[in-house]
């Protein structure tokens, strides 16, 4: 349930955890990779693969299209990686570079391909939901309907404005605090809070517009 | 508090909320109950977005990634600490990022190019092959058999064509009153003989076979 603050909204950056500069984690892979060393890009790879991923393949609702991007975002941070300031943590600067890929990958996608037609639609081409959907002791209609329920939210997530997307993907999805949201869009808190809650408004719009279904049993 | 300003209050489904807002929006949800509906509504969108299970990536993403990771590691040792060669590499990089889409255009623009300047050096060849010459006009102070029989009384024009090798084909001697036909079997040698004319060989190249020439013998321009 909701606790309330006092003071200003800098205080919310110790209530979210987010933290100024590099931990000593990151400090150790950032040397690692700047000499060359093969642990710390399998550390690097190991770690943040996934979230990455995760978070790409949410803003793009394609996984080949996301395995390109995670590629493109790695390739980025490996040469970058000596120009890195370090002002801010490691995660926030790949997560930077990952939503600047994202939208680079979304506009050159829609000038070149808007008109290309995917022969498989976005569940089979990730192999089933079966494949990530953890049993967790549910009846083969409770799984279905949580397929159904999943796939309705990840659509409604592809139709809203990419700027709100990226918003409640990095907070709701990815659990970024508000402070490390606006340091990866590189805008001001009170924009973060905004977009994050006009794209929870306009995913309740999709949901609930949808003509066969309520937001109630979309979400029960 | 009303509907507008409860707006910003809906950020308590995020467990933020200054002091104070979370109360007042409790005591408006109690009267309204769209505000009420709404923030419902979002409870739930979050923790469906919440529950939203991971994506996995796909299993030859590792691969790749390690690929290229062995790769810029293997670049980056070779570039042994020399900040020249990380200069030269980072330019590179982004002047290849920056000229990609320019890649197809380009080398269209190079290809069309080539093809129409081939065709324009093949016609700029083909006129000028075999023009190079020089005019055969010898001045004579006796008797020559290639000697123009005209008596010169003003400026004369010699006109004359020329075949492939330089050979005179057909010449006319033209002066104030009179002309003369040649006939250039009758030619010892490859040049016109003009009465109380200087030579004038290798005056120019022209670019035609056929020539005009000017001519004002000394005796009249002085």
């Amino acid at each position: 349930m909701a606790q309330s603050l006092s003071g200003d909204t800098s205080r919310l950056s110790i209530l979210a955890g987010a933290q100024a500069g590099v931990s000593e984690e990151d400090a150790r892979i950032l040397r690692g990779l700047r000499a060359g060393i093969e642990e710390a890009y399998e550390e690097l790879i190991e770690r943040y693969e996934q979230p990455v991923y995760g978070m790409v393949y949410r803003l793009l609702g394609n996984q080949s299209d996301a395995s390109d991007v995670v590629q493109e975002v790695f390739l980025k941070v490996f040469r970058g990686v000596n120009s890195f300031r370090e002002q801010s943590s490691l995660r926030t600067w790949i997560y930077r570079i990952a939503v600047n890929e994202a939208h680079n990958h979304r506009r050159w996608f829609a000038r070149h391909c808007r008109h290309e037609v995917s022969m498989t639609d976005g569940r089979a081409e990730h192999g089933g939901s079966l494949e990530y959907a953890p049993d967790r002791g549910l009846s083969p209609f409770e799984q279905t309907l949580e397929g159904e329920h999943r796939t309705l939210i990840e659509h409604a997530l592809t139709k809203i404005n990419p700027a709100f997307q990226t918003a409640v993907v990095l907070r709701d999805i990815q659990n970024l605090s508000y402070e490390e949201i606006a340091e990866i869009l590189q805008v001001s808190l009170g924009t973060v809070k905004s977009r994050i809650l006009r794209g929870r408004e306009a995913l309740r719009c999709e949901l609930t517009h949808r003509p066969d279904t309520g937001l109630a049993e979309a979400m029960a | 508090m009303n509907c507008r300003s409860a707006k910003r209050g809906h950020n308590c489904v995020d467990e933020i909320v200054r002091d104070g807002e979370l109360s007042q929006f409790e005591a408006h949800q109690l009267e309204c109950e769209s505000c009420e509906l709404q923030s419902s509504d979002l409870r739930a969108i979050r923790s469906a977005l919440q529950m939203l299970p991971p994506a996995s990536p796909p299993k030859d993403l590792r691969t790749r990634l390690r690929v290229t990771a062995s790769q810029e590691r293997r670049l980056l040792l070779e570039e042994d600490g020399s900040r020249l060669l990380r200069f030269c590499r980072r330019w590179k990089f982004r002047l290849n990022e920056m000229m990609r889409p320019f890649t197809i255009p380009a080398t269209g623009g190079l290809a069309s190019s080539f093809v129409l300047f081939s065709a324009l050096a093949f016609t700029i060849l083909s006129s000028t092959t075999g023009v190079a010459y020089e005019v055969p006009v010898l001045g004579a102070g006796g008797i020559n058999a290639n000697l123009v029989p005209v008596e010169l009384r003003s400026a004369v024009v010699l006109s004359m064509s020329l075949d492939w090798n330089g050979r005179i084909t057909n010449y006319v001697v033209r002066d104030g009153s009179g002309s003369f036909v040649g006939n250039p079997n009758r030619l010892e040698s490859n040049n016109i003989s003009l009465p109380e004319i200087p030579s004038v060989l290798a005056m120019a190249q022209p670019v035609s076979s056929d020539i005009r020439i000017s001519l004002t013998p000394i005796v009249y321009r002085q």
